[in-house]
């Protein structure tokens, strides 16, 4: 009965992970066979184009990056028992945010705390009206979030067309002021120190999620509402706090990829760098079984899948949709440990237990 | 579907149609004892051979396990003399055993005819609705059961979805109907119908085996009766050969308790008071009144009554977790009428509530996380909203410790591999320790061994003997006469009466359960 350790409890289905992600290969590999290619030489590339030099590791960390700040976004809200897929809007607003700040040219010692905290600023307005739509009227926080992600969509297409627009360049937004921009760790890479405060965020979540009564509460009422109802936690300001954390962290996402990621430090027309990091992000999540610790793995792995998938194109010619071949199948292959408990359960009802 | 010609098949009164042998069911990790335990029943054709007993008695589960829906842990089961095993409802009912739920099992949106096709297996396309209108036609007139087969079930009221629901299994021409509390849901004018029903089905040699808790209405449909309590079968005997008392005596037990002496604690402080108060969930029944129940500190109150009788309701209110409809709820001369709970519960407001898996505990958090679900955000357990483990692991030892839980490990086992005894003992631990002014506890001992049980009334009597008040939900009658001061029976959400407990009357406590008016001598 000695110190908690719970956090190691819960990492227990690293194994299920592991397998789904072996599986995930396999079938990539029968999937690039039954299409012509050779796996052996596909997933060569893969794996030295992902983790082979110095200088994929950053870019692999780099990809990482905003993957593990989505995944938090929505691993809070599973652990909350809610279904927040609203991260992909609130990211693409958090972005809109931090570029919107070096329009007020502020002196540098502040300007990127200042642009990061109006980027999580953004995301949290974002998700607020998907909260207080779910207090007040009931409305399911899955149609709601999609309904804001389609939203932020189009409302960032016209902020860059009309309102952030670069003078030079109609396509995109005016960039990122110098001296708020995230250094960079490696002078030829992508990475940034953005790796660091997503880690940081990291650590962040997990000490609240197990070390305070805050995350006493969201844990309790995402596991079971009625109980936690009958130890006077209030259900309501639960769904307020998961939608705002969870808005605040992928709008920092939205950030770090905007100040970040050389070489623009803009927002681009139909947002290329931008788009499906939060819907990766529900994926992470998954494989890392919305565990901050387990998250981080997992966004590492999504990195190097996206890292060298990159190099997969060129070399052996494999098409990088391949790629989200493998990671839909993970994802998949994550569902069965799932599926094999509500069969037994089912078993075990059919059985006449209550 | 077997079919079998609308006339049904020949059948001569008195032939023994289902029978059971020696049938015992076990929930194990659930429940510490037998839910059922050697029972031997049977019904005859011509006859309505009803089942009567406490919740919890096990009348749920036999009429289960004999249609097929719950599988037997031991005994026999045998259909017209033949040995039979059902895996699924689907194999009773190829022997003629149909089950009637208790709750409606309908698609609102669907008409009467439609309902009763979606229980048709095979013949979907070859089944016409018009066909089945026709043949529902029939069997309306046959038994009159008084349903339009074209009407949407959601138009019609509780007595006719009931009837609908005997419809849906009537068209499979079964010998055997087993009807689980069909009545709960209708009115006394409805049930009679329902009555006329079940008696007609039974002149057409049919079986009937009806589950009820109400004399009223063993007496106005029963041949025979069977007793049930806590799973073992009390005796059957012809209705004509019993009276009330004798069925009362054996649904509540014979024994006398022993009235557990205690000093007198002279308190006028009021722990809990309701004025007028009507429960969520019971405003709309039939002639519903406002409960006034007064409890002072330093006092037992016992709650008797068949569960379903809006004891949840009341408690739901008393501990703020709904809001009463109407009326007054008060805690220590304080005004808490549409507070939270977690003001009720900084108010002195412990609860140990009935559905411990379901709301007392949050399975999947560890044991002491659960030791402290409502304390976790006071010191010394968090300070600053930072947890402090050092103190929570210490405070969950002590407790299970003194309650003698079986615990592998504080922050290792998730609470829901832990025996519902063993969850009790937690949550008794955590509702008591901070000396509650007020404890609301709901089917306190349930699942405990006696040893336990002992501990936890001594318990009870010591947080009285402090001033604490304690309203005492039961349908353990013994519980409830060795501990109360005070007992008050509910029926119906009225509260029937009140007693002193030293000396109380278990007769008049049984009939006030059973709804009848008796008055205390």
């Amino acid at each position: 009965m000695s110190s908690p350790s719970s956090w190691i409890r819960n990492l227990t289905p690293i194994t299920e992970s592991l397998l789904a992600g072996v599986v995930g290969l396999v079938i990539g590999a029968f999937i690039m066979l039954a299409f012509g290619y050779n796996p052996l030489a596909a997933y060569r590339s893969l794996f030295v184009g992902s983790v082979g030099s110095v200088y994929s590791w950053a870019e692999l960390f780099a990809n990482a990056t905003p993957l593990i700040l989505t995944a938090l976004t929505f691993a809070i809200a599973m652990r909350g028992g809610l279904f927040n897929i609203g991260a992909e809007g609130q990211l693409y607003m958090g972005a809109l945010a931090a570029v919107s700040v070096s329009l007020l040219h502020l002196p540098a010692p502040f300007n990127w705390i200042v642009a990061i905290l109006a980027a999580m600023v953004a995301g949290m307005i974002w998700s607020l009206p998907v909260a207080l739509l779910k207090l007040g009227r009931g409305v399911h926080e899955v149609i709601s979030t999609i309904m804001f992600n389609w939203i932020a969509h189009f409302f960032a297409f016209y902020l860059i067309a009309n309102v952030l627009t670069d003078p030079q360049r109609g396509e995109r937004t005016i960039a990122v002021s110098e001296s708020a921009r995230l250094t960079r760790v490696f002078p030829d890479a992508t990475l940034s120190s953005g790796l660091f405060i997503s880690l940081v965020t990291v650590g962040v979540i997990f000490f609240l999620l197990w070390r305070t009564s805050t995350g006493f509460e969201i844990r309790s009422v995402g596991y079971n509402p009625h109980a936690s109802h009958y130890a006077g936690i209030s259900i309501r300001k639960q769904v307020l706090r998961v939608f705002l954390i969870g808005g605040a962290i992928a709008g920092l996402a939205g950030a770090i990829v905007v100040m970040g990621r050389p070489p623009y430090y803009a927002v681009l027309s139909g947002l290329p760098q931008l788009v499906n990091l939060g819907f990766d992000g529900i994926g992470v999540a998954m494989i890392g079984r919305n565990h901050p610790i387990g998250i981080v793995f997992a966004a590492i792995f999504f990195g190097g899948l996206m890292t060298g998938g990159r190099i997969m194109q060129f070399d052996p010619g494999v098409p990088f949709e391949l790629v989200r071949v493998i990671q839909g199948v993970i994802i998949l292959a994550l569902a069965i440990p799932e599926l094999r408990r509500l069969f037994f359960l089912a078993r075990e009802r059919l059985a006449g237990r209550k | 579907m077997k079919t079998r010609s609308d006339s049904g098949p020949v059948l001569d009164k008195g032939d023994v149609l289902l029978e059971a042998r020696g049938l015992s069911k076990g929930f194990p990790g659930v429940w510490e004892h037998l839910i059922l335990d050697q029972l031997d029943f049977d019904v005859r054709s011509g006859e309505v051979h009803t089942l009567l007993g406490e919740n919890g008695a096990g009348k749920t589960v036999i009429a289960n396990i004999l249609s097929g829906y719950y599988e037997k842990t031991e005994g026999e089961i045998r259909v017209k003399g033949k040995l039979v095993h059902f895996r699924s409802p689907r194999e009773g009912l190829a022997h003629g055993i149909a089950m009637v739920h208790q709750e409606l099992m309908l698609v609102p949106a669907f008409t009467v005819a439609e309902n009763i096709m979606v229980g048709l297996d095979a013949p979907l396309f070859s089944y016409g609705i018009a066909g089945v209108e026709k043949r529902i036609q029939r069997l309306v007139e046959r038994y009159g059961l008084q349903v339009d087969p074209k009407a949407r079930v959601e138009d019609l009221s509780a007595g006719q979805q009931q009837r609908v629901e005997i419809l849906k299994v009537l068209f499979h021409e079964p010998e055997v109907l087993l009807l689980d509390e069909p009545t709960s849901l209708l009115t006394p004018s409805e049930a009679d119908q329902l009555f006329v029903v079940l008696r007609a089905m039974a002149d057409d040699g049919k079986g009937i085996v009806f589950i009820s808790h109400k004399m009223r209405e063993v007496f106005a449909v029963s041949d025979r009766v069977t007793v049930l309590k806590l799973g073992k079968t009390q005796g059957t005997c012809q209705i004509a050969e019993t009276n009330e008392d004798e069925l009362t005596r054996r649904t509540f037990g014979e024994t006398v308790p022993d009235y557990m002496e205690r000093p007198e604690v002279a308190h006028e402080e009021l722990a809990l008071n309701t004025i007028e108060m009507v429960p969520s969930g019971l405003e709309k029944k039939p002639n519903s009144q406002g409960i006034s129940l007064k409890i002072r500190c330093g006092e037992i109150m016992g709650l008797a009554g068949v569960s379903g009788n809006g004891q949840t309701e009341l408690i739901e209110a008393v501990t703020g977790l709904v809001p009463p409809a109407s009326g007054e709820v008060w805690i220590l001369n304080a005004d808490m009428t549409g507070r939270t709970p977690k003001e009720f519960i900084e108010r002195g407001v412990a609860h140990i509530p009935e559905r411990r898996r379901e709301i007392g505990i949050v399975e999947q958090m560890h044991v002491a996380e659960n030791v402290v679900l409502k304390d976790y955000r006071k010191t010394p357990f968090s300070k600053n909203t930072v947890l402090r483990h050092q103190q929570i692991s210490s405070h969950a030892e002590k407790i299970v410790e003194k309650f003698n839980a079986l615990v592998p490990d504080l922050w290792q086992t998730e609470c829901r591999i832990l025996s519902g005894g063993n969850i009790q003992r937690l949550i008794l631990g955590r509702e008591t320790w901070r000396k509650p002014p007020v404890i609301i506890a709901s089917h306190p001992t349930e699942g405990l061994d006696a040893k336990a049980i002992r501990h936890t009334w001594e318990l009870f009597l010591a947080l009285r003997a402090e001033g604490s008040a304690v309203l005492l939900v039961s349908e353990d009658l013994d519980e409830i006469m060795s501990l109360s001061d005070r007992i008050a029976v509910m029926f119906e959400g009225k509260i029937m009466g009140i007693v002193d407990g030293k000396g109380a009357d278990r007769e008049i406590l049984g009939h006030w359960m059973a709804g009848g008016t008796a008055s205390a001598a």
